[in-house]
């Protein structure tokens, strides 16, 4: 028999990590000063007149960045945040740049009983415990979570953890439709609790989290028969990366170490030394050694010990480190970048809120180019630049359904994608929610109060728009083409509501 | 069987794909003529010479999740397929388990129950199994296997378009008016389909409108048709694709749609998928392609594909397949189309200790229409499953690369010579799979 294949392809080529990570903090070592000064020359110069709306000069190496976006700290509340509002702005113009994102990294001291109140009053079950909620109906439960992670959202003051508990939720997906109610321990006691934390807490709390333990399958894992399902993604995406120099003998390995570690009752972590495999394994060059059952719960600590060699491995440093500067700053760091903020990880053991201040610095963030906003971050901003009030949220959960990124619901673990490539053609479901969205008159759902832009004129209508919806950075073209589309017809509330929507729906609203 | 190489000649691309990074597909595209069908940040290709003039129109599904090809079609022939499943193995089609057993293909091979609605299409010699497929490079990540399979390249990072939007950039439009060439039955644009002109990710193509009142509709498209036009690649062309397609879209019947031949589709996402379809393509709007996509096939545990998880999600697989087949394919009007399933790789041979099985190799993969050789499992001779003969002493060996079988479909039935572009850097064996 015969097959063919090509010598080149036979297997991945390796993609030498190792040697920029070398080279790359050489350089950070060498010239820090210089990567800094490389950086803020990067500033777009406003004596350049852009040609179209985006800079999309032949250099640019990078997406590019609407030319109405000048202000460095609009920028910063444009990434930190679900939107700009007006209000947010101008807190921040009082505290500074440096200011207001200490005061959101200390997120904790933030006021936010309003929200806290009507998150307890309107979602109880996401605060009870595993068996009250093994006993409530699982469409209520799953609703609840839904909806309080998009009240949260959109009215939460602690806005940057709010990013930050999203970009989480993604890094450790878990589908409800697998685990049901044990998620919703893990969004307030994995999650939520270690969002701006250490990551090391964070993938030790993952790690017995029962509802990653059965959304992974390690739940079925015993001695002689390991599952390799939870083992695999814990490098693969949890920590390592799947370039992080991890072979498939370190997954079947590390699935024999983590035999033991399941759930018990209605939801419970317990390591079980019956189920656990005894005898001696080596992942990623660490060996250990035998053991017997009679050491009961001491088996446990071979996971344990094999999560902080994950944690401290420089895979792992590097991979968080160019996630988190994806989420934040730009689709594409570089590597100088993804150095950098690694080091900030290995320096400060993982400390999450000291790498988001490193790399929302204001000199990345004047060269950042836009990101392109998910279905999720778009359905909120536009609650927020609208100022809806929301008495609940059920109708804006089934439009996220919509449009195409129902929470919680995400199917595999690599979390719901974050490319424009991916999310940009389905823009009629957004178009459509925009004028959804407007539409909103219930006092028993949610409502969009257009009395502000009544009576005003056409003039200052447009303008509240542009300091409501734009941060005050609307671009001449989408402003003088909403202009033209108000103007047709008497200011009536429908119109003012059609005007607004087409903000909504507008080219630059679906970036931040 | 005789392996001969498909004449390819010019390999056309491989100097500029590689050119074509994620930087270029968005940033310096705002240029783009909305005359041109190539999208500005697509490299220009030579088309080639010429093109058969009846192109099938292509319906490209993925089993996301490695799909268990020994329970897709079991080799029951091979007694070491019972050997490592001792609890989820197919019994053997001259079993005494009647209600269970497989039902044999030919004397090694055999569909489970669940794959029984797709016989029919097997005895008409219009559907062909592929065995002991899939890719060479042994990655057993998900997303990397899908990415690469997607690509129709493993292990570039500079190639981000898929081979399918290659194949419809690097071939003229059937229709030159036609706003929509291709679609995604999904949320986002899957990356079989990215590079793709005139191509949408569309999730439910009955419901693809604006909202608001009907009034003011034209003058809330115009907005957006300006406001957009300064958009970055690719959000501009698919705004603009959108507001085309919304109309066209409108004048479709999709709610009061009669399939042909008493065709049933299941009520599941990927039947009511597989109907859209094909309403979409007898209203012969000008689609070339679709791409669908099934989930549920990361089977670690309980797999039962007897009467369990599996079984279900098999079930579903076939009975949508033979509904679309019974619909489109049969009867007095047989539409030129081929459909073709793959996934990203196959599972272990024995079964773990979950009454499932973890990430594997080689699988089974699907072609079906008029032009398609079938009514057989095609093989490169099987591999075997004693242990001696299996890829790391536990799966199923890949022995025909998935691209074989593709380029042969992308050559002969969407009449696209230029291979080398759609699939760079491969040189394909002729497997024999169109007629």
């Amino acid at each position: 028999m015969q097959i063919d294949v090509p010598p080149d392809e036979a297997v991945a080529k390796p993609r030498s990590r190792r040697s920029f990570i070398f080279l790359g903090a050489l350089a950070a070592a060498v010239a820090p000063r210089r990567v800094v000064a490389q950086a803020i020359t990067r500033r777009p110069a406003r004596s350049v007149a852009p040609t179209g709306r985006f800079r999309t000069v032949a250099q640019m190496e990078v997406p590019p960045i609407p030319a109405a976006w000048r202000d460095n700290l609009t920028r910063l509340l444009r990434r930190a945040t679900y939107a700009t509002t007006a209000v947010e702005l101008t807190n921040a113009r009082k505290t500074g740049y440096q200011g207001w994102l200490s005061q959101q990294l200390k997120y904790s001291r933030i006021e936010d009983a309003a929200v806290n109140a009507a998150v307890a009053f309107q979602f109880p079950l996401i605060s009870q415990s595993v068996d009250q909620l093994f006993a409530a109906p699982a469409g209520t439960v799953q609703g609840q979570l839904q909806q309080a992670t998009l009240y949260r959202a959109a009215f939460s003051k602690r806005q940057l953890y709010e990013r930050m508990v999203e970009f989480w939720s993604d890094h450790f997906n878990i589908s409800m439709a697998k685990v049901g109610y044990l998620k919703v321990v893990d969004d307030r006691d994995v999650i939520r609790k270690h969002a701006l934390g250490r990551f090391g807490d964070l993938i030790k709390a993952s790690a017995k989290s029962p509802a990653m333990l059965s959304y992974l399958d390690q739940t079925q894992s015993r001695a002689g028969r390991p599952n390799q399902n939870y083992a695999r993604e814990l490098m693969e995406l949890h920590t390592l990366g799947v370039d992080g120099g991890y072979t498939q003998a370190d997954v079947s390995e590390l699935s024999r170490v983590l035999t033991g570690w399941t759930i018990t009752g209605k939801g419970l972590f317990n390591f079980d030394p019956a189920g656990h495999d005894w005898t001696q394994k080596t992942v990623l060059g660490v060996t250990i050694p035998p053991g017997n059952s009679t050491m009961g719960q001491e088996g446990m600590k071979e996971g344990e010990k094999m999560l902080d060699v994950l944690i401290n491995h420089p895979s792992t440093a590097v991979f968080i480190s160019r996630k988190m500067l994806k989420w934040l700053l730009t689709s594409e760091p570089t590597d100088t970048q993804v150095n950098i903020i690694a080091g900030v990880y290995r320096s400060t053991g993982g400390d999450i809120a000291t790498m988001v201040r490193a790399i929302l610095n204001d000199a990345w963030m004047a060269a950042a180019p836009a990101r392109y906003k998910r279905p999720f971050h778009f359905l909120v901003s536009g609650v927020r630049a609208l100022g809806a009030s929301v008495t609940s949220a059920d109708p804006l959960n089934r439009q996220l359904n919509s449009l195409g990124q129902p929470l919680f619901l995400w199917d595999t673990p690599d979390g719901f994608p974050d490319s424009v490539e991916y999310w940009s053609g389905n823009i009629t479901p957004r178009w459509s929610f925009a004028s959804t969205l407007s539409q909103y008159a219930s006092s028993t759902t949610v409502s969009v109060n257009v009395t502000p832009y009544m009576g005003v004129g056409l003039d200052v209508a447009i303008e509240l728009i542009n300091q409501n919806i734009f941060a005050g950075e609307i671009s001449p073209a989408t402003k003088a083409a909403l202009r033209t589309f108000a103007a047709t017809g008497t200011l009536t509330d429908a119109r003012i509501r059609e005007t607004l929507s087409l903000a909504i729906a507008s080219s630059d609203f679906q970036w931040y | 069987m005789t392996d001969e190489t498909i004449d390819d000649s010019e390999d056309s691309g491989c100097s500029e794909y590689n050119a074509l990074s994620r930087r270029q597909f968005l940033g310096g595209a705002a240029v783009a003529g909305a005359s041109v069908f190539f999208p500005a940040w697509l490299p220009k290709v030579v088309l080639a010479e010429t093109y058969a003039s009846t192109r099938d129109v292509i319906v490209s599904v993925f089993l996301r999740g490695g799909a268990d090809g020994m329970s897709l079609c079991v080799p029951f022939g091979d007694p070491d397929y019972y050997t490592g499943r001792a609890t989820i193995a197919i019994p053997r089609p001259d079993s005494t388990q009647t209600a269970t057993r497989g039902i044999a293909l030919d004397n090694f091979f055999a569909f489970p129950q669940a794959m029984n609605a797709l016989v029919a299409p097997y005895t008409a010699t219009d559907l062909l199994v592929v065995h002991a497929t899939g890719q060479f490079n042994t990655t057993r990540s998900h997303f990397d296997a899908q990415r690469y399979m997607e690509v129709g390249k493993p292990a570039d990072p500079a190639l981000v378009t898929g081979w399918l939007g290659r194949h419809l950039a690097s071939a003229p439009p059937v229709r030159t008016t036609a706003p929509l060439r291709a679609l995604g039955l999904s949320a986002g644009l899957q990356k079989t389909l990215v590079g793709g002109p005139q191509t949408l990710p569309i999730s439910d193509p009955a419901n693809f409108t604006l909202g608001g009142s009907a009034t003011t509709l034209n003058d809330r498209l115009a907005f957006l048709r300006g406001d957009y036009a300064s958009s970055p690649e690719p959000a501009l062309a698919a705004a603009l694709d959108a507001t085309n397609t919304m109309t066209l879209l409108r004048s479709l019947n999709f709610t009061g749609y009669a399939p042909a031949n008493g065709a049933a589709y299941p009520t599941s996402s990927f039947g009511k998928a597989l109907r859209s379809v094909a309403v979409m393509i007898k209203a012969d709007i000008g689609i070339e392609a679709a791409q669908v996509d099934i989930g549920g096939w990361d089977t670690h545990a309980q797999q039962n594909p007897i009467a369990g998880s599996m079984y279900n999600t098999m079930r579903d697989f076939s009975n949508s397949l033979a509904a679309f087949y019974a619909d489109v394919m049969q009867g007095a009007v047989g539409y030129n189309v081929t459909v073709v399933a793959v996934s990203e790789f196959g599972r272990n041979a024995r079964e773990n200790g979950s009454a499932g099985t973890d990430h594997g190799r080689g699988t089974v993969m699907f072609a079906m229409g008029k032009g398609i050789a079938g009514g057989r499992v095609l093989t490169n001779g099987w591999p075997g499953l004693a242990k001696e003969n299996l890829e790391s002493g536990q799966d199923l060996k890949v022995t025909i690369d998935y691209r074989d079988i593709l380029s042969e479909i992308v050559k002969n039935r969407l009449g696209n010579t230029n291979l080398g572009y759609v699939f760079p850097s491969w040189v394909p064996t002729v497997r024999g799979v169109t007629r």
